[in-house]
């Protein structure tokens, strides 16, 4: 049987920042232990590195094409008005 | 010389305005654009940049709350903004009131869209990790997608009606009943159910020990941006419309 020790000096690190609310340290969560889990594979080896960051990068460039589609609308109805102001010279 | 006049020209033509729209004033219009421009820009370099709390789980990924989080603020301005117009319409028929309230809601649903896709991901790498669930009937998700829902049934009711006049009462009518069930689908009834997004256990989610004041200054902003492009755009859509308008009264043009 093997007995998985706490690491000790992770815990009783002493943490100065906690008293300085100021500070984004104070809210700091540090684990002792992880639990063991499965390598991930595919999308998830992307996602998952570099602190997830590529996350934030997803979520920014949905934001991106939600813009755009706006900009290809709006253009559609500009588009439709010219039409249509175009038909109405060329009647007279 | 030459140089002199082409930089004088567009300047005295900026003082001088142009003839004020019917729809909005110029002048707000473009003070809102640079502001926009400079908050939201400063917002994605300081959102990447700034210092944010070492947590698990969340890791990077809880710079998204500059991100994520204002679309549903933005939803929620949008909404009220759209149901006053609705109320608007109601009291006076004017056919303006109904199309400042339909663009609106339209934008308020494409912010809605963003929010719960860019909902999705973020809890799909952080809270399903394990189980790699996108979707998980989180009461938070599963009220937002039934508010989005509702308001996609404004314009499904908006085509299904012919007359104008008709189809503006009945949708301004529908309008305020949907906006009445957004601070319920959004803030009561998920508050009121385990979840994991935060703000499950009736805490506002934005207190002293949620958000650190770090985050604060690029949060704020930021929701503030998210709010002054929704009414860039919305602006615009409603000058568009505006000229529609005026296109449809005047057949003969």
């Amino acid at each position: 049987m093997t007995v998985c020790p706490v690491r000790a000096d992770d815990a009783s690190a002493p943490r100065p920042l906690q008293e300085r609310p100021d500070t984004t340290a104070a809210y700091d969560s540090t684990w002792t232990e992880q639990a063991p889990a499965q390598p991930p594979t595919g999308m998830e080896q992307v996602m998952l590195s570099s602190g997830k960051i590529y996350v934030v990068l997803a979520v920014v460039l949905i934001i991106w094409v939600g813009l755009l589609t706006i900009l290809f609308r709006t253009d559609r109805k500009i588009d439709r008005l010219e039409r249509r102001l175009g038909d109405d010279r060329s009647d007279r | 010389m030459e140089i002199r006049i082409f930089v004088l020209l567009p300047l005295r033509e900026y003082c001088t305005m142009p003839v004020a729209s019917p729809v909005v004033n110029p002048r707000l219009y473009r003070l809102v654009r640079a502001a926009v421009i400079l908050v939201l820009t400063g917002v994605i370099v300081a959102g990447l940049l700034g210092e944010i709390p070492q947590l698990d789980i969340l890791e990077q990924s809880a710079r998204n709350l500059y991100f994520h989080v204002p679309m549903w603020f933005t939803l929620m301005v949008a909404t009220i903004i759209s149901a006053y117009h609705s109320v608007r319409y109601l009291r006076s028929g004017d056919r303006m009131r109904d199309i400042r309230a339909r663009e609106a809601a339209w934008l308020a649903l494409l912010f809605g869209l963003l929010g719960i896709v860019t909902g999705m991901v973020w809890a799909r790498f952080t809270w399903y990790v394990s189980s790699g669930q996108w979707w998980n009937f989180d009461p938070k998700q599963s009220m937002a997608a039934v508010l989005l829902l509702i308001y996609g049934a404004y314009f499904v009711l908006r085509d299904s009606i012919e007359d104008p006049d008709t189809k503006g009462r009945i949708a301004a009518v529908y309008n305020l009943f949907a906006v009445a069930t957004m601070p319920f689908l959004l803030y009561i009834i998920p508050r009121q159910l385990p979840s994991l997004h935060p703000g499950g256990e009736g805490n506002p989610a934005f207190s002293q020990t949620d958000l650190a004041p770090a985050m604060r200054w690029i949060f704020y902003p930021s929701v503030l941006g998210f709010i002054g492009l929704f009414w860039l755009l919305y602006t615009q859509r409603v000058r568009l419309a505006w000229v529609q308008e005026q296109l449809r009264d005047e057949p003969e043009l």
